[in-house]
């Protein structure tokens, strides 16, 4: 990958919107949801959770991209390759671990609710569920319906 | 200033080395047709000179040579001409022979005038004399005469037609010439060509609104010379990344894979290695590259899909003009099997034109050229790009020291070296001196914005010719929004001459520092030399004495030049007259040229082609220095197609699809299933 800045911001929310958001919906409703309370109205079991880690997923990234474009100018090709995007989207997971574990999402839910075992088992599943995905479109997915977007560092729309 | 009389010797070529067969005299200006028939006042001889081939215009201040549309082309040196100027440096070569002007300082005495000052007298060149070191094969006669001058040029085909700037279309239309009017035109017949094609059908255009004229059925034909003769033959690898791939606009599934799954169906797992390469590819494993036969055989395929074969006119172009309904007119020649009652000249009329003509030229650097022109009989220097098997076939048919001359540094010189180490399996005395034009230290490779590119054995290492950020990063970025100016010093940061950093070239070189066959030289060579030896003929060369270092001799069998092809598009006829006709403004030079390729919008158009609503583009080497640096490779074609097909999209050029996600996902299955775009 050869990305600017602003085509890492715009491949991170492209790829947030195509398959985080939709594959984030399904899994609250049917993994994470069935312990979860009734929506009003649909009746459906729904639990919020994965959509706020999915959220500071986008925000952790959206943050480390001007350190990673800052580390990319002292590469002589001026690329990223897939092996460091691998190792830091990982990376990035562990950091919103952490943030969850100093009780960033306290607001949300009672602690005793919120820190369970299965809470972070879950939190885990999620992420691989997103994360394989994403790293495939990456791998050339995404330039099956934009053509451009390798030309264009990673950003959207036409030339 | 010309001194009469002029002599040229006329070598032939058959088995081994040239052989002079003939030296001729002109007492005078004049213009000298050259050809099969008798009509002509050279007279060569052979089924594969045309019956009226070239012609040879010597005036006071000059001498030029132009192809009277020939079967087998005309070239000076082994750049094909149309009309060039001649200044005797390399040999003109038709067909078999070669045309060498003798330096005006070794004439007088030695020369055998045969040529009779009266008009229409013919002397037929009988056997050899003192000055002719070999005697004239039997059954090949050379006549020679002189007749009067004439000046066809101006009513030469396509002068007669192209008399203006702008030339009617329908004066065209009715003339013997015309061969059909099209929406979309590419001219060059080559990958460029081909790449475009294939983004407008499958943005939506049918195969019967568009044509490529070239001189290839085989669209990658030039390129798998090139390969083939700088000894890369199809199990090795290019250097080019998996998913520059010039048979898939979309470049996905990208060589590796395809080579992985290809491994993968017959139960080698080794393939996955490849993904693994493109996964961790420059940092943790070593850059994969696509093997040149696997990328032809893709590129047959697609052709195949496209309808290329449809499409594509066999024909040399010669001349380009605009017409005065806001199209273009393009003349070229087809091969004298497909002449019409004779007639071989046509015109093609095109709304929409892209021109992707490629390397002009290959390069020989002066002191071979001189060396060349100097011993043509020797076959012992020879630029990496032409056929130069004779050298391995020679030193790995002999168990006798051989030593070998490799110049340049990029990635050729380095393929050469490998192919040399190859012969050295057939005989342990080849030896390797490798020519570089100054050392570079470790920490002395090129420096851009915090980054410094990485030296090993005095070779600067780079996966591709450019850094990769050149084809679709920030590097893209900053060289299509600089000033002409910025370009040039962008340009100058990030290109000079680079190798691919493979374990098996570096552990060559070791292997041969250490074992003593391989040595590298640095400097400029200021003498080369024929000198005879124990073991026969070798040359003698002496490198310039150095601020460091001094003087250096060196005797060698043969000179492998890999300094590479020349992108000056004023060495393609057809090019020139384009440039010089319509003023079209020129790069500036980049690499060490003293002017660039065509200038180009970032959409890749000639703007200064524009015709009211029509539209020329250009593609490839011929646009360097331009808003994309990586213009001659597969992605850089990939890139420029994709721009100039946007951009007749919006401008609402007949079926020219805005290629949305959606046609773009369709028309990707249709690849995948290998149906019709």
């Amino acid at each position: 990958m050869v990305p600017t800045l602003k085509g890492r911001w715009a491949t991170r929310i492209l790829l947030f919107l195509w398959i985080g958001v939709p594959i984030t919906f399904l899994f609250s409703l049917f993994v994470a949801g069935p312990r979860s309370p009734t929506l009003p109205l649909l009746g459906w079991h729904y639990d919020i959770l994965p959509f706020q880690i999915l959220s500071l997923l986008l925000l952790v990234g959206l943050i480390l991209d001007p350190v990673y474009f800052y580390f990319q100018q002292f590469r002589w090709e001026k690329d990223w390759p897939f092996a460091f995007q691998f190792f830091f989207t990982i990376i990035e997971f562990v950091i919103v671990l952490a943030l969850v574990w100093w009780g960033v999402l306290d607001f949300t839910r009672p602690r005793s609710q919120l820190h369970t075992t299965d809470n972070y088992l879950l939190y885990t599943i999620h992420f691989a569920c997103i994360f394989i995905p994403s790293f495939i479109a990456l791998l050339g997915l995404i330039q099956i319906f934009m053509i451009r977007w390798r030309f264009k560092s990673g950003e959207w729309g036409r030339m | 200033m010309v001194k009469f009389p002029i002599l040229l010797d006329i070598y032939q070529r058959g088995e081994g080395p040239l052989k002079r067969v003939e030296r001729i005299s002109l007492p005078e200006a004049g213009d000298y047709a050259i050809g099969r028939l008798d009509e002509n006042q050279i007279v060569l001889d052979t089924p594969e000179v045309s019956k009226r081939h070239a012609l040879l215009v010597v005036r006071e201040d000059g001498i030029a040579i132009s192809d009277r549309g020939s079967t087998n082309h005309t070239y000076i040196g082994d750049s094909e001409v149309d009309t060039s100027p001649w200044d005797g440096a390399l040999p003109i070569r038709i067909a078999q022979f070669e045309i060498h002007l003798v330096p005006q300082t070794a004439s007088g005495a030695e020369t055998r005038v045969n040529v009779s000052e009266e008009n229409a007298t013919r002397a037929v060149a009988a056997g050899s004399t003192a000055a002719s070191p070999a005697p004239a094969p039997r059954g090949q006669s050379i006549e020679v005469a002189l007749n009067a001058p004439n000046a066809p040029s101006e009513m030469r085909f396509p002068r007669n037609v192209f008399k203006s700037e702008i030339v009617s279309a329908a004066e065209i239309k009715s003339s013997e010439y015309f061969a059909g009017e099209y929406t979309y035109l590419t001219v060059g017949g080559g990958l460029g060509s081909f790449v475009w094609a294939d983004h407008l059908r499958i943005f939506g255009v049918g195969t019967g609104d568009i044509r490529a004229i070239g001189d290839d059925v085989i669209p990658y034909a030039n390129y798998q010379r090139l390969c083939r003769n700088s000894q890369i033959p199809p199990h090795e690898r290019l250097r080019s990344n998996s998913q520059s791939t010039p048979d898939n606009i979309w470049g996905f599934p990208g060589y590796a894979s395809r080579e992985t799954w290809k491994d993968l169906k017959e139960f080698r797992f080794g393939g996955i290695k490849y993904i693994f390469q493109v996964f961790g590819e420059a940092s943790l494993a070593q850059t994969f590259t696509p093997r040149s036969g696997e990328v032809f055989k893709s590129i047959d395929k697609e052709a195949q899909r496209i309808g290329w074969r449809d499409m594509l006119t066999y024909g040399r172009v010669v001349g380009i003009r605009k017409t005065n309904d806001e199209r273009y007119a393009v003349a070229y020649r087809v091969p004298e099997d497909q002449a019409r009652g004779g007639l071989r000249e046509r015109i093609m009329i095109g709304k929409f034109l892209h021109i992707a003509t490629g390397y002009p030229a290959t390069r020989f650097t002066d002191d071979l050229q001189a060396f060349k022109a100097r011993y043509p009989e020797e076959a012992r220097v020879f630029n990496a790009y032409e056929n130069h098997e004779v050298v391995y076939r020679t030193i790995e048919s002999k168990q006798a020291p051989a030593s070998i001359v490799v110049r340049g540094r990029g990635i050729v010189a380095s393929r050469i070296i490998q192919r040399l180490y190859e012969a050295r399996d057939k005989n342990k005395g080849i030896t390797i001196i490798h020519q570089m034009r100054n050392p570079i230290g470790p920490k002395e490779g090129y420096k851009y914005k915090g980054a410094q590119r990485y030296v090993y054995n005095h070779i600067e290492n780079q996966a591709f010719n450019w850094p990769k950020a050149c084809w679709g990063g920030q590097l893209l970025r900053e060289t299509e929004r600089a000033t002409p100016e910025e370009r040039v010093k962008i340009y100058e940061a990030l290109g000079g001459t680079t190798t691919a950093d493979r374990r098996d070239w570096r552990n060559i070189i070791q292997l041969g520092i250490g074992d003593g066959w391989y040595k590298p030289v640095f400097g400029h060579f200021e003498t080369l030399e024929l000198v005879k030896t124990d073991q026969g003929p070798k040359i003698q060369m002496k490198l310039k004495a150095r601020r460091d270092q001094p003087a250096v001799e060196v005797v060698a069998d043969y000179v492998i030049d890999c300094t590479g092809l020349i992108g000056d598009i004023t060495h393609s006829p057809l090019l020139r007259d384009l440039a010089e006709t319509y003023k079209l403004p020129r790069n500036l030079g980049v690499g060490g040229g003293k002017i660039g390729g065509i200038f180009v919008t970032p959409d890749f158009e000639i703007a200064a082609l524009r015709n009211g609503s029509g539209r020329a583009y250009a593609a490839g080497q011929i646009t360097l220095g331009g808003p994309q640096p990586g213009v001659d490779t597969f992605l850089g074609m990939q890139y420029s197609a994709l721009r100039s097909v946007d951009h007749l999209a919006v401008l609402g050029a007949p079926n020219v699809s805005l290629f949305g996600p959606l046609r773009s996902f369709t028309q990707w299955i249709k690849w995948c299933t290998n149906a019709v775009p």
